[in-house]
């Protein structure tokens, strides 16, 4: 690296056969620059056609599924007949059942708002960047922060009775009580893992979790009135 | 495979194809599979431009993507390819719409079959569209430089959802005006100008015959050109942004790496 | 093995390009299951099975001419009708499948409607548009209405005819019944015009009914209406014995003395034990009350209550009083004032109370009522709507106290709530419902009715009928029902003919009951003099049936005064009485009758004009006509019978004037033996 010139230059012997990229280093730039050793392949045909059949393989799963399972079609749209429940499309029902315990501005504004703003920021938050274990830096205070967040999210949660949010909000906590307890050096492979991973993982995993268990509890458990029923009692 | 020297085979004659002026005044290249043959058949095609000519073999193993990225592509394509023809039998009026669909169901030939392949390809990419994006993130693709497309990718989902959104009123039978009516009432709830856009969003104050043909539009015109639009700029940033993400070669890497240039350094000191 | 396994999967998938070759086809293949599975269609596999039926008929020729493949469609988009049933429902219309048993090929029966003006599912429901078997017939998630079960089918026709018809017993009879029951006294049900329907079951008025019975009766009929009279109206409201004992209570210390209830007559029956029954007969009383004989059958007219153990129901005072005048107690009553003297009212009134049933109070010990009681009862009253039937001082008349009823027949079947094991379709939800009213759940306060499973099957097709399309059918279509006009005959006449109940059983200007003949033009059809007769002495015209016009015991003053109303009043402006002769018709022509009436016509059928030979019970004897019609009628009549009475079953035999007259000379000439005897008298 540190070399005496202002640059290097260099070019394979056979620059036919395998182009090379020519560049320049000046120390005044100093860009950092990973030495291209990687095995690279042609888009066309190889990536092309990987592709290709990758979007076949799909289109026969679907049209096998389309063949075999008929789409819902229910009576004429009728207004002055609501059924019971109504539901909004199955990736809106978590947005559905949160409303079943928030005000309308918090689940329907406020939340999704706030998920499509945390999506935007999230390659532009510092703490991702870095990628480091959530608790490896500053432990201490990085433990009673998350104490602090959890039990107040519990406890907010608790306060609307949002039971069905409350259980994988818990299930995280925990999972991260062991994280901000490991470190990378344990013995343990599933320790270390979680000691490794960063604030924005987390967040993510809870976000992920919640959104799957909200959507199918909307999905599969939520009878007429929104009431609580089992997916194998039939309406 | 044995080959005889009295006939030409498929490809000799495929190359004999190539040589004709008019695939010339088409596809410019000629016959040859070199790589700079092959190169020029990605640049010389106002699609596949959008790709960069070479990829690295690592980010083609099926664990690096799950290929969900295609797959939602594939849907797209799927969607845009079903989605044309059932507007040859649609009409966006009350209570037409639904006596459209079904004919569809048991008149138009196959036609259940295109509406099941267009309806369940949508909620494919509505699913697709969620896991190609947990798995970029687990995967932390988004980081620099491609924070814009992780960015541009939030839009194609917020696009996604609504062009599914749109769509499910179209056969305007029970489930889909219920369904548009509960979503629907959730813009309401914003402060202020709540009610606006949700006049705005129906063309009324309830869900009727000029949502229908609201979301008929939207589902048929604006969205998809708004998509076709995003998914461009997002396959090309891809390109721009150093093509796929591969683990292994950067973030991580390029930390330790300027971590070992940060230490050099400070032992050069 | 596996070698070749790899070796294969190499070959097949070792490259991206063959790779995407080898699952391209896969896809094409798959992609070409869509037609296939298009092309095997159930309506197309019934058409082949019908073109393979037919091959080996003698009429093959005929229907392969006939049949047309592919999809077939009724379009009606004035009714909102797409019918593609005749795709599987080939030979529909073909005349000669008469001996096909096979669904669906069988030939539709002879309606009197065309096919293709009124398509299918207007009258059989299912979903029109469907072109499968399953989302034709059934009830699916995309088409509630499954197809009508044919037990139900005349509910069909109530859409558009709001009116009884010949054709529609079952409608007819659910219809009537909804008035007779009192169903719309709690169930508002309202027709297509916006009139609600209007109950004719007259409920009495409890405000007097301290002075009719005693509590111990009431109490045991609240308990069970059915163990007095099997033939009651009221339902079992299937109260406790606590209910029952307050409701009675409240009843009892609610009830206004009438003075007239209470005097008592001197006279004393007749000792004649026949008197009774004899005066009872005389009266016609059955032709509205029955009495249940010792089978156990009900004999009598279902107009008045049943009279079986009335004299454990009623007390003395109040029903000789009523036998006097039964509009002193209860003005609106479809009782005649019968003009009988102290003397027949005690007669009648001892044969009456001296049917008792001694099990029916046996068990029935009431203490005192206290205020507690009474209040409780009060309440009772109000929640179970009792003043919707019952007139009840203090109570007013709830509105829609029961769900109405208006549109029952499209209610949507997501919003009913069935019984385990019950079919999930509108008709057995609508026959369960009066069926067990209360099982459906814990607090419904509907009583139970005591009907015959006919009867419940005929409700449910007349609340069937009340649905959505009878609303939003095209006017054209709408057949409107003849409405119950408000007709009031005037004067002092029309007083004396309220005072003897004429319209609860004949009807006038579209006013009245159907039981006895239709008196509208009874001034241009019988003679004056005949009618004097029949007001003192009324005979029947029809042996056959046991309903009779009721001797009144008239004075001639009143006999006077009703005969000039109806001679001049009722009157047919198409009939001038006067313009022809009532005898004295040339022989030749009566012998020309005689023939028509035997030969060209066979009148014989259906009428009796020689009681020796004539074996006709359909229509009206014939042998007395001559000196009961007038002759201008009688001709009028054989011109046109539904001209003159809608709706008669005479049928119109177009007869040519001739014709018409000499059957008149021939019937004018039949006067009867009686007509002398009458006379005589």
């Amino acid at each position: 690296m540190a070399d005496s010139k202002d640059f290097v230059a260099g070019v394979d012997s056979n620059a036919k056969k395998s182009p090379r990229r020519i560049v320049f280093i000046t120390r005044r730039t100093s860009a950092q620059v990973k030495a291209e050793t990687e095995d690279q392949i042609q888009t066309f045909p190889e990536v092309l056609f990987r592709a290709a059949v990758a979007i076949e393989v799909l289109a026969v799963v679907l049209v096998w599924i389309s063949l075999m399972f008929n789409a819902p079609l229910e009576g004429l749209a009728d207004p002055s007949h609501t059924p019971n429940p109504a539901k909004a499309p199955w990736y809106f029902l978590g947005l559905q059942e949160m409303l079943h315990y928030f005000p309308p501005v918090v689940a329907g504004v406020l939340v999704p708002g706030l998920v499509v703003m945390a999506l935007i920021v999230i390659p532009y938050f510092k703490v991702n960047i870095e990628a480091d274990g959530l608790f490896l830096k500053d432990r201490e205070k990085r433990q009673r922060i998350f104490y602090v967040v959890a039990a107040t999210l519990s406890i907010f949660l608790l306060v609307f009775k949002v039971y069905v949010a409350l259980a994988p909000t818990l299930i995280m906590a925990g999972v991260m009580l062991v994280a901000a307890y490991s470190c990378p050096q344990s013995t343990s492979a599933f320790r270390r893992y979680l000691a490794a991973r960063p604030l924005s993982y987390w967040v993510m995993t809870w976000f992920l979790f919640e959104l799957v268990l909200l959507t199918a509890i909307g999905t599969f458990f939520r009878g007429p009135g929104w009431s609580w029923i089992w997916p194998w009692q039939g309406s | 495979m044995a080959k005889t020297d009295s006939s030409k085979t498929m490809d000799q004659y495929f190359e004999d194809l190539q040589q004709t002026r008019v695939w010339r005044s088409i596809f410019r290249s000629g016959p040859g599979s070199s790589t700079l043959k092959r190169a020029l058949a990605i640049q010389q095609n106002v699609f596949l431009h959008l790709f960069s000519t070479k990829v690295r073999v690592r980010v083609l193993s099926f664990s690096a993507t799950w290929y969900l990225g295609t797959l939602t592509l594939g849907t797209f394509l799927v969607l845009v390819a079903t989605g044309i023809p059932l507007m040859l039998y649609y009409h966006p009026s009350v209570p037409q719409a639904y006596a459209d669909t079904k004919d569809l169901q048991f008149v138009v030939s196959s036609g259940m079959f295109l509406r099941n392949l267009h309806r369940w390809s949508a909620h494919a990419m509505v699913f697709l569209v969620f896991a190609h994006m947990f798995k970029v993130f687990y995967r932390g693709a988004y980081r620099t430089p491609r924070e814009f497309n992780w960015v541009i990718g939030v839009i194609l989902l917020l696009i996604t959802l609504l062009l599914s959104y749109t769509g499910y009123l179209l056969p305007w039978d029970q489930l889909a005006y219920w369904a548009i009516t509960v979503g629907s009432n959730i813009a309401s709830a914003v402060p202020l100008i709540g009610n606006k856009i949700h006049f705005l969003l129906l063309g009324g104050n309830a869900v009727n015959a000029n949502a229908l043909l609201r979301f008929y539009v939207l589902h048929c015109m604006i969205l998809p050109l708004t998509a076709m639009f995003f998914v461009a700029i997002h396959f090309w940033r891809i390109r721009k942004d150093g093509g796929l993400y591969s683990h292994g070669s950067e973030p991580a890497t390029m930390k330790a790496a300027t971590a070992n240039v940060a230490a050099a350094a400070k032992e050069a000191r | 093995m596996k070698e070749k396994l790899t070796s294969l999967w190499q070959k097949l998938f070792g490259d991206p390009v063959r790779a995407f070759g080898v699952v391209s086809l896969v896809f094409l293949l798959s992609l070409a299951i869509a037609p296939a599975k298009n092309y095997f269609s159930e309506w197309r596999h019934y058409q082949h099975s019908y073109l393979r039926m037919i091959r080996n008929r003698s009429d093959a020729n005929t229907l392969q001419r006939h049949f047309q493949g592919g999809i077939h469609q009724i379009w009606l988009p004035e009714l909102g009708v797409v019918d593609r049933c005749t795709s599987c429902h080939v030979g529909l219309k073909e005349a000669s499948l008469t001996d096909v048993a096979t669904q669906p090929f069988r030939k539709h029966p002879v309606v009197p409607h065309k096919l293709d003006e009124f398509g299918c599912v207007v009258c059989h429901r299912g979903q029109g548009a469907a072109t499968t078997v399953a989302e034709a017939h059934n009830s699916t998630l995309a088409w509630e209405q499954p197809i009508l079960p044919a037990k139900y089918i005349e509910s069909s026709c109530g859409q558009c005819h709001r009116g009884p018809m010949l054709g529609t017993p079952q409608l007819n009879q659910g219809r009537a019944l909804l008035k007779r029951e009192g169903c719309v006294h709690c169930h508002t049900i309202k027709l297509p015009d916006g009139s609600p329907i209007q109950p004719n079951d007259d409920p009495p008025s409890l405000e007097h009914i301290a002075d009719k019975t005693t509590r111990e009766w009431i109490y045991a009929w609240l308990r069970d209406p059915q163990s007095y009279a099997a033939s009651a109206t009221m339902p079992n409201f299937k109260l406790s014995d606590d209910d029952a004992r307050d409701v009675s209570a409240f009843l009892m210390a609610n009830s206004a003395p009438l003075a007239g209830d209470r005097a008592k007559i001197t006279a004393k029956p007749a000792s004649d034990p026949s008197a009774g029954p004899s005066l009872y007969g005389e009266s016609f009383c059955a032709s509205c009350h029955s009495v249940q004989n010792a089978a156990g059958n009900l004999v009598g007219g279902d107009v008045g209550p049943e009279l079986t153990r009335i004299g454990s129901k009623v007390k003395p005072e109040w029903l000789q009083a009523w036998l006097r005048n039964p509009r002193s107690y209860d003005p609106g009553t479809a009782m005649p004032h019968y003009r009988l003297n102290d003397g027949q009212v005690a007669t009648l009134s001892g044969f009456l109370l001296a049917k008792t049933d001694s099990d029916l109070l046996a068990n029935v010990h009431l203490d005192p009522a206290t205020p507690e009681q009474i209040a409780h009862g009060k309440r009772l009253v109000s929640d179970y709507g009792c003043a919707s039937c019952h007139e009840i001082a203090g109570i007013k008349k709830p509105e829609n106290f029961a769900p109405e009823l208006t549109r029952i027949g499209s209610k949507p079947i997501t919003q009913l709530i069935f019984l385990p094991g019950m079919q999930h379709t509108l008709p057995e939800y609508i026959a369960g419902k009066i069926k067990q009213p209360r099982a459906f759940s814990p607090g419904l306060k509907m009583p139970q009715y005591t009907l015959a499973p006919a009867q419940i099957d005929a409700l449910t097709t007349a609340l069937l009928s009340f649905n959505e399309r009878s609303f939003t059918l095209p006017p054209s279509l709408a057949v409107p029902g003849v409405p119950e006009s408000d007709y009031q005959p005037a004067g002092k006449a029309g007083k004396l003919m309220s005072d003897l109940a004429c319209f609860s059983c004949h009807r006038i200007s579209g006013h009245g009951g159907d039981m006895a003949p239709d008196l509208t033009w009874e001034g241009s059809s019988v003679q004056r003099e005949w009618l004097v007769q029949f007001f003192k002495n009324p005979g029947t015209l029809r042996p056959a049936l046991i309903r009779r016009m009721p001797r009144f015991n008239l004075t001639d003053g009143e006999i006077t005064e009703l005969t000039d109303y109806i001679m001049t009043v009722y009157q047919n402006p198409a009939v001038d009485r006067d313009s022809m002769p009532l005898s004295g018709y040339p022989q030749g022509q009566v012998e020309l009758g005689r023939q028509l009436f035997y030969g060209k016509y066979s009148c014989q059928g259906c009428h009796i004009v020689d009681t020796k030979t004539d074996k006709g019970y359909i229509g009206p004897t014939l042998t007395h006509v001559g000196s009961r019609l007038t002759a201008a009628w009688m001709y009028q009549w054989m011109k046109n019978p539904q001209a003159l009475r809608p709706g008669t079953i005479e049928p119109n035999r177009a007869m040519s004037d001739e014709d018409a007259r000499a059957l008149t000379a021939f019937l004018m000439s039949q006067k009867g033996g009686a007509k002398q005897e009458i006379a005589k008298k």
